[in-house]
């Protein structure tokens, strides 16, 4: 279980995080709602550990992450998906994988679960060897996930996964996130713009809004919330 | 044209000195985003350990090669850890100073240790004597023939480790996407210190070849300053950015100054080296082998 308690984060007077609280069960799907600038990114990056909060606690199965490296946050299964733009462009496809499993220091393994990528994103394996910078919006996506994957990760933070893409190829992401939770209890910690699909996919959605938790719940619940989708997630 | 051809050829061996030269800054460059203006300072303390060594204390050639090498390494490893860590986030201004002040440092102590005023003289690894082609001597000896082959496999070596290899695969990550390549699991930090050391042991080599073609030359002051010059316009020929750019950089570089050196007047090399910097910054400023995508920074 990944469990945030009251953090805070500020980047100067400016709190992105205001006594931020949250739960998030293994094998679930949480996504984390809200407008720009409510807060999202700001979560994920304390989590991983590129910004230390001003206070509060996060810890992943009992293990305190705030106290972590950011290289050694996920050589504990947490693994992060930055926006698209995350692909290393100067590095080839298959460079950009290899380098998500270098840590686990395992060859054969290595090969094994970039095989398995190539399988869940045929077009990565069309283009192994052609450079990270040729490839398309939804390419990339498939790359920094698969990337992500490498790491045989328990928990996948991922950053507005569907961020100029089409509805049809997000539609896609979120099947195989689906897939990856059924097959191997993955976690996932889904940050959204686009709230109607990301809940069509989570078990579980937080509301943030000005760094605050408005709304915390079970996702049809509160996509049922009309009140709540007209206030904060606008459809 | 027997002449156009000696002059070609002691210019290669020259530039394939700046090119190594061009090589260590360019490391550091990809790495940091940092010009090392100590660089020359770092491969002069380097190369006069190695004098001392071999002229003081009888030391084998190679020998004394191998401990300006690993002198280097630690000197580079130290540098970043020490001096360049702690301005690593502040202006890019604050790290330039620091490099500044460390070649003033270093500079000051190889004087205190070996003397301002005395110029020494570094033995060459093989014969200065240069090969003959009938009756006619070019200007091109065993010691230049195995300076472009250290050279060329400092090169190899190079493009092996950063294309080949797990490490290098990681310090490219380091270097193009710092944050991306922490969430990877890559100890960038590190890396930094391991770029840094490497840079500096390439720069040893530099060093010691450069000396060994200056008999009579070389001090704490003077030479290896204008060796920094050189290889810094190599590498902004080459596009600060490539390895090859470095090496194809001191070679065009090397063959232009002789053609100078030849052709107009040997005194005042120092201006065509500053003329072909300003050229270049002028007419294409990315150098000759930039990337054609503009980075983002």
């Amino acid at each position: 279980m990944l469990a945030i308690e009251d953090v805070v984060t500020t980047y100067g007077a400016v709190r992105a995080l205001d006594g931020v609280s949250l739960q998030v069960e293994t094998g679930t799907i949480v996504a984390v709602l809200g407008a720009n600038g409510a807060g999202k990114t700001t979560l994920l990056r304390t989590i991983n550990g590129l910004v230390r909060p001003h206070q509060g606690r996060i810890s992943y199965d009992g293990r305190d992450l705030l106290k972590m490296r950011v290289e050694h946050v996920v050589q504990r299964g947490i693994a992060h998906v930055p926006e698209g733009r995350g692909v290393i462009t100067e590095l080839t496809v298959e460079e950009n994988l290899r380098l998500g499993a270098l840590w686990r220091g395992d060859r054969p393994g290595s090969t094994q679960s970039m095989r398995q990528v190539y399988e869940m994103f045929p077009p990565l394996a069309e283009r192994r060897q052609r450079s990270a910078d040729t490839l398309s919006g939804g390419e990339r996506q498939m790359l920094v996930i698969g990337r992500a994957l490498m790491a045989k990760p328990k928990v996948l933070l991922l950053d507005e996964p569907s961020l100029g893409l089409a509805p049809r190829i997000t539609a896609q992401i979120f099947a195989t996130l689906r897939q990856l939770r059924e097959e191997q209890g993955l976690t996932v910690v889904l940050v959204e713009q686009n709230a109607r699909s990301a809940l069509s996919v989570a078990d579980e959605a937080v509301v943030l809004n000005l760094g605050k938790v408005v709304a915390q719940g079970k996702a049809s619940d509160l996509a049922a919330d009309e009140k709540l989708r007209h206030a904060y997630l606008g459809f | 044209m027997f002449r156009f051809l000696n002059l070609t050829l002691s210019g290669v061996s020259n530039g394939m000195i700046y090119a190594a030269v061009a090589l260590a800054l360019v490391l550091i460059w990809r790495a940091t985003r940092i010009v090392n203006f100590a660089q020359g300072a770092m491969l002069m303390f380097t190369t006069f350990i190695a004098w001392d060594l071999s002229q003081q204390h009888n030391v084998n050639y190679w020998v004394c090669l191998i401990v300006a090498v690993v002198a280097g390494l630690i000197l580079g490893g130290v540098t970043e850890r020490l001096l360049v860590r702690p301005v690593e986030n502040g202006p890019p201004l604050n790290a330039v100073i620091v490099t500044l002040g460390l070649f003033i440092f270093l500079q000051g102590l190889a004087g205190a240790i070996w003397g301002n005023a005395q110029a020494h003289s570094y033995p060459p690894a093989y014969s200065i004597i240069g090969y003959k082609v009938g009756d006619r001597t070019l200007l091109f000896a065993p010691n230049d023939l195995y300076i472009v082959i250290a050279v060329a496999v400092i090169l190899v070596a190079l493009y092996l480790m950063f294309n080949r290899t797990p490490v290098g695969l990681r310090m490219r990550a380091s270097a193009f996407a710092p944050e991306v390549a922490r969430l990877l699991g890559v100890g960038v930090g590190r890396l930094l210190t391991v770029g840094w050391a490497l840079a500096a042991g390439v720069g040893a080599v530099a060093g010691i070849l450069a000396a060994g073609t200056q008999p009579g030359y070389v001090a704490p002051t003077g030479y290896f300053d204008a060796l920094l010059v050189y290889g810094f316009t190599a590498a902004v020929l080459g596009g600060l950015d490539s390895s090859v750019g470095a090496v194809v950089g001191g070679l065009l570089l090397g063959v232009l100054l002789s053609y100078g050196d030849g052709y107009i007047d040997n005194n005042i090399e120092g201006i065509y080296a500053l003329l072909i910097l300003i050229g270049v910054l002028m007419i294409r400023p990315s150098g000759l082998f930039a990337r054609r995508s503009v980075r983002r920074v």
